[in-house]
């Protein structure tokens, strides 16, 4: 079980949420809105790098794993 | 008794063996609200500095008082209050239900990183001057939304492990966390309904206006108390008070009771916060009437936390975390006193829009709030960096002492400084005339301004030596545990439970 | 699901035979101080309801068997201190200033409510003692700009300066520069002469003549040949040590090419007669009354 089910869920709402956060920049009235989307975007893009991250993190650890069992 | 290891009567060998929790982001938390703390404590006391010496202004519009208030409160109670109840919360209910987080790596990581998000755009919010100016929520309609997004996810894997538990109980310590998780949900999504001027602008106006507004708002603002501060925290306080000193819970019964009358009654007590104004009598009557039954029902919380060190004082001696919780649930029952006594409407005369009112805040806010966190704090970072030991107990003592000498200071110059305001502004002189000019009472309480900023920089010294202490516990190897006390590697096929720890 | 009760040693009560992460709890009853107090705060609430203004249904509410009202308890208590204080507000309204400084306990009773009427309400602007600030006339030192007689300081504040009241003072500089009535070059040489011949400095240009020439055709109609100032038309006096907007050369030079013209407010709707004497006698008391 390399991926759980709440990598997609999770990952899906923050692809949604970057893609708000660059709307609001786009068209942001004022420097707080502006802050606020790029911040989303930012946020969005680092957090599903991470989810990323940690799945090949995952995999490699359970290799890592299964080669000491085999090894002992 | 066989050597079968038991829980609740139900062996080991049938429940299985615990869970690998995730530890992880309840260690994200613990470092956040230690960071925070450090924040939240060096802000107020540039506020301070700021109250007492308004050259400290700078001239700077980012600074100044307006702005930076409101950073401290947030810091102090969310970023830093928040970021304990989250990591906490997340420790306890997995242990008190013998059940992994539900909802998987990835959405206990989005709490985390969700809930800093709102913290750092809502404090950058402040600088940059907006607010929606209700107190405790300023932050304007599109960070409210945000949160209200992190807290659903908070609230489905709190209640999605309750669910999964292999306990066949509830601990008191769920109920509380649960209470405080549903009720500041309701909380924050009524009290923050605004329309906002623009989808791409951070301004909005109020669904509420005049008077009803200042209910909405104070109904938020007093139940922000009983439900963040308050019932969040006693579920805190039910889990590492028994736990650090061995002892049962004092009393069950009590705990049932006194959780189902404060949380029915802590409800009803906003209007107090607006005695004596526009609010209508009936209101203020009721506001009172319910603050004074909530007494007893607080009690009950110290009352537990104090009657389970029964059998276990010695350790107050021996074990300075332990002296922390066991102070902040003596600090809850003078707070949970003197709140009702300034809800009575002749007392509240004297003491609204006084200095008295935050002598009280921080009476709750350090005494209690922030020293049951240091509690728990010091009992969870050797556990959960699997340390033996804490690096110096001696630190924590230093700690203790330097940071109760801070709140005495802060809460006995508020209390002078608040009681000399109430007394100045209603005094009439023997021909019938007011007596004092406002500026008047300003000079007068400028002293206990100086004191009180001692009491907050005293305050921040022990929490810095704290840091220093918890940093040491980390890295130092004298603290390791020695190799038998280690978990053991999990001998588990691929992809089974996932990897433990990080 | 079984249970385990166990008897605890320390204390001799039962757990409830539940136990989560080696937390237990005991089966200790309602310790009965804490409930009696527990009904005694609710038969307080219960009574509260009943006396005071409480529960609410429909349009109303219920307003309790005292009848109590918040806005006419403070009413009431206003209005005692005012009744307090009647007699001699009534003496100060009635009299006139001659008349209430011959009478010395009158007199304290209105420097009294002088003082603290001052301190709510003009200190703000005037300052402590009536000490000024750029902008904001001094008080206490001398220098009135419309005059510093009793009659002249109840004049001002009942009805203001440039104020929406009907009879408030008003006066006008003209905008020498703004409008163009004298060229950048003149200006320089009248702020010169001021700076050099009324606010007593070493004047910049080697020849004050010129200055002098056309403070004589342009300024000295208000504010009098010899700077003097005048009362009447709210000129102030420009042969002074006290400067209302400030005593350099470049002030001289702002006011003169674009005037700034302070608005004081008319007090007849805020203060009462009575207490605007009094303010007016505090006033005239802080030195430099004429």
């Amino acid at each position: 079980m390399d991926s759980e089910p709440g990598d997609f869920v999770v990952g899906a709402l923050m692809a949604i949420f970057g893609l708000i956060g660059l709307f609001l920049a786009a068209r942001a009235a004022d420097g707080e809105m502006y802050v606020f989307g790029l911040g989303l975007v930012a946020f969005a893009a680092l957090f599903i790098l991470g989810l990323i991250k940690r799945r090949y993190d995952r995999i490699d650890a359970a290799r890592a794993l299964v080669r000491v069992r085999h090894d002992v | 008794m066989s050597d079968a290891v038991m829980h609740g009567g139900v062996a080991e060998s049938v429940l299985g063996p615990a869970p690998i929790y995730n530890d992880a982001v309840v260690k994200k938390f613990v470092i956040a609200s230690i960071f925070w703390a450090i924040v939240a404590f060096l802000v107020g006391v540039w506020i301070a500095t700021e109250l007492t010496w308004p050259a400290a202004n700078l001239g700077l519009s980012w600074i100044n008082f307006g702005r930076l208030r409101p950073v401290h409160t947030s810091a102090a109670i969310f970023a830093f209050g928040g970021s304990a109840l989250f990591g906490t919360s997340f420790f306890v209910v997995q242990r008190t239900c013998r059940a992994r987080l539900w909802g998987g790596e990835a959405l206990a990581n989005f709490v985390f990183w969700g809930y800093q998000f709102f913290i750092v755009m809502a404090a950058l919010s402040y600088v940059m001057g907006f607010s929606q100016s209700k107190e405790y929520a300023e932050p304007e309609w599109h960070i409210d939304l945000w949160l209200t997004v992190v807290w659903v996810c908070y609230l489905l894997i709190y209640v999605g492990t309750l669910i999964k538990r292999q306990e066949p109980h509830i601990y008191v310590a769920n109920w509380f966390y649960l209470a405080f998780i549903v009720t500041v949900a309701m909380l924050h999504i009524v009290n923050n309904m605004a329309l906002p001027i623009s989808l791409y602008a951070a301004k909005s106006y109020s669904v509420y206006s005049g008077v009803q507004d200042a209910l909405v708002q104070w109904w938020y603002g007093h139940n922000a108390v009983g439900f963040f501060l308050t019932a969040g925290f006693l579920g805190m306080m039910y889990y590492f008070i028994p736990k650090a000193a061995g002892r049962p819970v004092y009393s069950y019964r009590l705990s049932i009771v006194h959780f189902w009358t404060l949380i029915f009654l802590y409800i009803w007590a906003g209007p107090h916060h607006l005695h004596w104004t526009a609010l209508p009598d009936w209101t203020q009557t009721l506001g009172m009437a319910f603050s004074i039954m909530l007494w007893m029902p607080s009690w009950g919380g110290m009352i537990n936390g104090i009657m389970t060190l029964s059998g276990a004082w010695d350790k107050l001696r021996t074990d300075p975390g332990l002296r922390f919780s066991v102070t902040a649930v003596g600090f809850y029952g003078m707070s949970t006193f003197e709140g009702p006594v300034m809800s009575v409407r002749d007392v509240n005369a004297l003491s609204h829009y006084t200095d008295w009112t935050i002598g009280h805040v921080h009476s709750g806010a350090l005494g209690w709030v922030a020293f049951i966190v240091f509690g728990a704090l010091y009992y969870l970072v050797p556990v959960l960096w699997h340390r033996q030991r804490l690096y110096s107990t001696k630190l924590v003592a230093w700690h203790y002492w330097i940071a109760t000498l801070g709140i005495v200071l802060y809460i006995v110059s508020m209390w002078v400084a608040g009681i000399m305001q109430g007394l100045m502004w209603r005094a009439y002189d023997q021909y019938g005339f007011l007596q004092y000019s406002f500026v008047e009472s300003v000079v007068a309480v400028h002293p206990f301004y100086v004191i009180r900023l001692l009491g907050g920089v005293f305050f921040l010294s022990g929490a810095l030596i704290m840091v220093y202490n918890f940093y040491r516990t980390i890295t130092s190897p004298t603290t390791e545990a020695p190799q038998a006390m280690r978990p053991a590697p999990i001998a588990a096929p691929a992809g089974a439970f996932g990897v433990a720890g990080e | 699901m079984p249970t385990k009760i166990e008897k605890d040693s320390v204390t001799g009560r039962e757990t409830t035979g539940h136990e989560w992460d080696g937390i237990k709890e005991l089966n200790t009853p309602l310790p009965k101080w804490w409930l009696y107090v527990f009904y005694a705060c609710i038969a307080w609430a219960i009574g509260m309801f009943i006396l005071y203004p409480s529960i609410p249904y429909g349009t109303g509410y219920f307003k309790g068997v005292l009848g109590y009202s918040q806005r006419r308890a403070v009413d009431a208590a206003v209005a005692e201190v005012a009744a307090q204080r009647q007699a001699s507000m009534d003496k100060i309204a009635a009299l006139s200033f001659a008349d209430i400084r011959k009478d010395p306990a009158l007199l304290e009773v209105a420097l009294t409510d002088g003082r603290i009427t001052f301190a709510t309400n003009c200190q703000p602007c005037h300052g402590a003692g009536g000490a000024g600030r750029p902008g904001y006339p001094a008080l206490a030192a001398g220098a009135w700009i419309w005059g510093g007689t009793l009659e002249d300081i109840q004049q001002t504040i009942t009805h203001g300066i440039r104020s929406a009241d009907p009879d408030a003072r008003q006066s006008a500089m003209p905008r020498f520069g703004a409008d163009g009535i004298l060229k950048p070059d003149q200006i320089q040489a009248v702020a010169d002469f001021v700076h050099a011949k009324f606010y007593g400095h070493p004047p910049l240009a080697a020849d004050i003549a010129e200055g002098q020439k056309i403070f004589a055709e342009n300024c000295a109609a208000c504010h009098g040949d010899a700077g003097q100032g005048n009362p009447q038309m709210g000129a102030p006096r420009l042969a002074s040590k006290v400067h209302l907007y400030g005593g350099s050369l470049e002030t001289i030079v702002s006011q003169v090419t674009n005037p700034r013209m302070g608005v004081m407010p008319n007090w007849n709707t805020r203060l009462d007669p009575a207490t605007i004497k009094a303010l007016a006698l505090y006033v005239h008391s802080l030195g430099g009354g004429q």
